[in-house]
């Protein structure tokens, strides 16, 4: 009897207890817009405050600061971004994540690519067996800095890593070509191949090879066609009348050995292949 | 009369343990530090100041509440005690009300030494006390209270690893429990919806009696928010004694 | 009047792994007048502890009445007029014996005037005198043991219900703590105390119950269970010459010149003392033999 009354009294004050949460939820706006309020101390103080467990404390700060930037209510978050991440690396300079991740979010929410650019720098000092910073920071340099020399320094580095994938040699590459350094564009697909091991790799090759061919060749020729108008008022019928007229020593073939498409109307040459190549590196 | 002799037995015996003044002279040693890291980070020094020392009271007045509420019901059974107390003319239910304000009232004394202490210090290295701060301490008591509450009902029945555990991690669960807004919407299946909007409700939410941000960033306080905070803490920690009657009513002593 | 009245009171345990039940009590009868002091007698283990706890409320029995003063023991209230010492004195050790007392009363609801007048006398009368600042937990066990008699009556109970209340106690310590016992009884109180030390009990029972194996398998007044029950006489007598009385087919044992002569009925006794007299020995004695409580308590468990 008694026992019936309290479990009665229990449920009601219960009911009650979960009826007050649901006024404070409503009276609450969980995900108005604020500031909040970060401090740390320097990550010297915290080495010594956390008594020899600075990877755990790292661990720690790594989870809440993910949870900190997943909070997307909080309109100052990027305020602190990277000090803290400074702070979680000099804890513990070996978590690979908290490189990788920092950067992610400077990059792509804060967009802070330098920023970026500069933990994974640090990243790829502390970790020497990782290409993958470099291998980032490239992408951030040529993606978003439009720096393409930048990037081929970092894709260099990453590249000689002996566990980098041969991929990056192959964005190596791409980067001086986009970077119009033609000749060594060329030399460097010549390499990759030359040492290609797979069909993915052949095909990428002989894909920037016909390419980059046909763009040097292009260059090359341009000013020749332009300089027979000049002469002739007109451009040349065939490019066999350039050959003729002594412009140049012999008609360019293209990398498989074919013809160019020569547009008389226009003087504008055209590879007889137009490759999705830049999709395939 | 019975019930006070009860309050006033388990005062006694909270007091006269010296873990008790270690953790208040700890949570004051760590107010005090607020200073000392305050002084290592640029800018917004009496941010720091208040964010730090009030954390360190509530962690250490957290786990006075902690320890104390579930070492001496334990105790009481463990060492027999209560044998000698159920053999005289008071009921479970008195016994059990008078633990609670037994431990309520020893942790307003170590609260109250805590904040005072803090409050003087904040006046000497700031120069003016922000009067919120009695607000924040205020709704820190009613959640220490709900804290004992919980570790009443879970010493009534289990052991003392036991209950610590699950007292903690109510506790902890109690302060990421608002997050669940954030979802709440995402669920659409109707049982699971019914069943985590059951444990939504009833599991103790204890974010609400945090004003730290506010009182750091000298927000403005709502007071209506607080006075259904603190009415919220009444009812839960009524049902929590409720419980914890009814489960102590059907305990033999062996 | 019956003070206490246990009616057909059962209790089990089940063990936790096999629920398995483990009958602890089974029907337990006990009657106590007012007035009396009741002995509760069993060997270790039998239930006894256990019934106690059921009278106190520690324990719920599975079956059964308790009624103390006929009014059922389920209601805290009814403990106001109970002292009880338990078996172990477990009693907060960081409390001064006479915080310990006040604490005690408080739980009686007596005002604290009166509760320093009666633990100041309580104090005295257990013989702990000057003792009474010091913490428990610096308590011998024999001092406990007082300590715990002293809160047992520090509600001037009308029945007083202990536990082995003269276990841990040296010689001295007993016959005090037996003559409060006796004091009890001469105001009027009701004393129902266990113990399976038989000395105690005959010394001040005056009713006796024995529990063995969960069952109460005698209960009587310590004079009727006792008196009633010569079991032999010894015959003792000398100034007779040996071969005389061994012609005479006697069994007797021969100590420095007399004799002594067990006799199992009244008629073999008689037989004796007319053959002494007729050879005109010497009498030295004749004692009847009662049947101790310890004789009994052997025979029932047997
Ligand atoms: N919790 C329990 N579970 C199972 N059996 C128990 C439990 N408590 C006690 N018992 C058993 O009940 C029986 C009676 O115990 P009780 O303590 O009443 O003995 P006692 O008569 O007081 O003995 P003693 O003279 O040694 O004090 C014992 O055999 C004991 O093993
Ligand atoms: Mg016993």
């Amino acid at each position: 009897m008694m026992s019936l009354k309290l479990a009665a009294a229990f449920l009601i004050l219960i009911a009650l207890g979960g009826f007050l949460q649901f006024s404070y939820d409503s009276n609450i706006d969980y995900f108005a817009e604020h500031d909040a309020f970060v401090s740390f101390p320097t990550s010297k103080t915290l080495k010594i405050l956390s008594f020899g467990n600075t990877n755990f404390v790292a661990d720690m700060l790594f989870i809440w600061t993910i949870q900190f930037y997943s909070s997307l209510h909080i309109k100052n978050r990027f305020d602190y971004i990277e000090n803290i991440f400074n702070i979680i690396t000099d804890l513990n300079p070996q978590l690979r994540a908290a490189y990788y991740y920092g950067a992610i979010i400077m990059a792509l929410e804060a967009r802070e690519f330098k920023m970026a650019i500069k933990l994974l720098k640090k990243g790829s000092r502390n970790m020497k067996q990782e290409w993958i910073f470099d291998y980032e920071s490239g992408y951030y340099a040529y993606k978003y800095l439009k720096d393409y020399k930048l990037a081929e320094e970092f894709y260099l580095k990453a590249s000689r890593n002996p566990e980098a994938p041969s991929l990056i040699k192959r964005r190596r590459a791409h980067m001086v070509y986009v970077r119009d350094d033609l000749e060594l564009a060329l030399r460097l697909w010549m390499e990759i191949q030359a040492n290609a091991k797979t069909q993915v790799e052949k095909d990428a090759a002989f894909n920037h090879l016909y390419q980059i061919k046909f763009e040097i060749e292009t260059k090359a020729l341009g000013p020749k066609i332009n300089a027979y108008k000049e002469r002739y008022g007109r451009y040349p019928i065939h490019l066999e009348e350039l050959k003729r007229v002594g412009l140049i020593e012999s008609i360019p073939k293209d990398y498989l050995g074919d013809e160019y498409l020569y547009d008389n109307k226009t003087g504008k040459i055209r590879a007889k292949r137009m490759y999705k190549w830049k999709k395939l590196f | 009369m019975k019930l006070r002799a009860i309050a006033i037995n388990t005062f006694k015996e909270a007091v006269r343990n010296k873990i008790y003044y270690l953790l208040i002279a700890f949570g004051i040693v760590f107010a005090f530090s607020s200073r000392l890291v305050s002084l290592l980070t640029l800018g917004d020094q009496v941010r720091v100041l208040k964010n730090v020392g009030l954390a360190s009271i509530n962690f250490f007045s957290v786990l006075i509440a902690i320890f104390t509420g579930i070492n001496l019901i334990y105790k009481e059974i463990d060492k027999k005690t209560i044998l000698n107390i159920m053999s005289k003319p008071i009921s479970r239910r008195d016994f059990i009300l008078g633990k609670f304000l037994g431990l309520s009232y020893t942790l307003l004394v170590a609260l109250v030494s805590m904040a005072t202490v803090f409050l003087l210090f904040l006046l000497i290295s700031t120069g003016d006390i922000d009067w919120n701060i009695l607000v924040y301490f205020c709704l820190l008591y009613f959640e220490l209270l709900i804290i004992i509450s919980i570790s009443l009902v879970f010493s009534s029945f289990s052991t003392p690893i036991l209950s610590s555990i699950f007292t903690i991690n109510l506790y902890l669960i109690g302060h990421v429990l608002w997050t669940f807004n954030e979802f709440k919407t995402r669920l659409v299946e109707p049982i699971t919806r019914i069943i985590i909007y059951l444990i939504y409700y009833i599991l103790p939410n204890l974010e609400k009696f945090n004003l730290r941000d506010q009182i750091v960033s000298n927000e403005k306080i709502n007071p209506m928010i607080v006075l259904t905070s603190i009415l919220y803490a009444l009812v839960y920690i009524a049902a929590m004694l409720t419980l914890a009657i009814l489960i102590f009513n059907k305990r033999e002593f062996k | 009047m019956k003070a206490l009245e246990i009616r057909d009171l059962r209790k089990s345990f089940r063990s936790n792994f096999l629920f398995k039940k483990y009958e602890i009590l089974k029907a337990i009868n006990i009657n106590v007048e007012k007035g009396q002091i009741y002995g509760f007698l069993g060997p270790n283990g039998a239930g006894k502890t256990i019934t106690i706890k059921c009278i106190l409320g520690l324990l719920f029995p599975d079956s059964g009445q308790i009624l103390i003063n006929n009014k059922p023991a389920t209601n805290p209230e009814i403990r106001q007029i109970l002292g009880f010492l338990p078996e172990y004195p477990f009693f907060y050790d960081y409390l001064t014996a006479k915080e310990f007392l006040h604490f005690s009363a408080m739980l009686f609801s007596i005002p604290s005037k009166k509760a320093s007048e009666v633990s100041k006398k309580l104090i005295k009368q257990v013989g702990l005198e000057g003792k009474e600042n010091i913490k428990l937990k610096n308590f011998s066990k024999g001092m406990l043991q007082r300590i715990g008699f002293a809160q047992a009556l520090i509600n001037d109970p009308d029945i007083v219900i202990l536990d082995e209340p003269f276990s841990g106690l040296d010689p001295i310590g007993r016959k005090e703590l037996r003559d409060i016992v006796i004091a009890l009884k001469n105001s009027g109180k009701t004393v129902f105390f266990s113990s399976h030390i038989l000395q105690d009990m005959e010394l001040i029972a005056d009713k006796v119950g024995i529990i063995f194996n969960g069952n109460i398998i005698k209960e009587g007044k310590l004079s009727d269970l006792v008196s009633h029950s010569v079991q032999y006489y010894d015959v003792i007598f000398s100034n007779i010459d040996k071969k005389k009385v061994e012609a005479n087919k006697i069994n007797f044992v021969c100590r420095d010149e007399s004799y002594i002569v067990r006799c199992q009925d009244i008629n073999t006794m008689n037989n004796i003392i007319e053959f002494v007299i007729l050879n005109k020995g010497k009498i030295l004695s004749v004692t009847p033999i009662k049947m101790t409580l310890e004789d009994i308590f052997l025979k029932e468990i047997k």
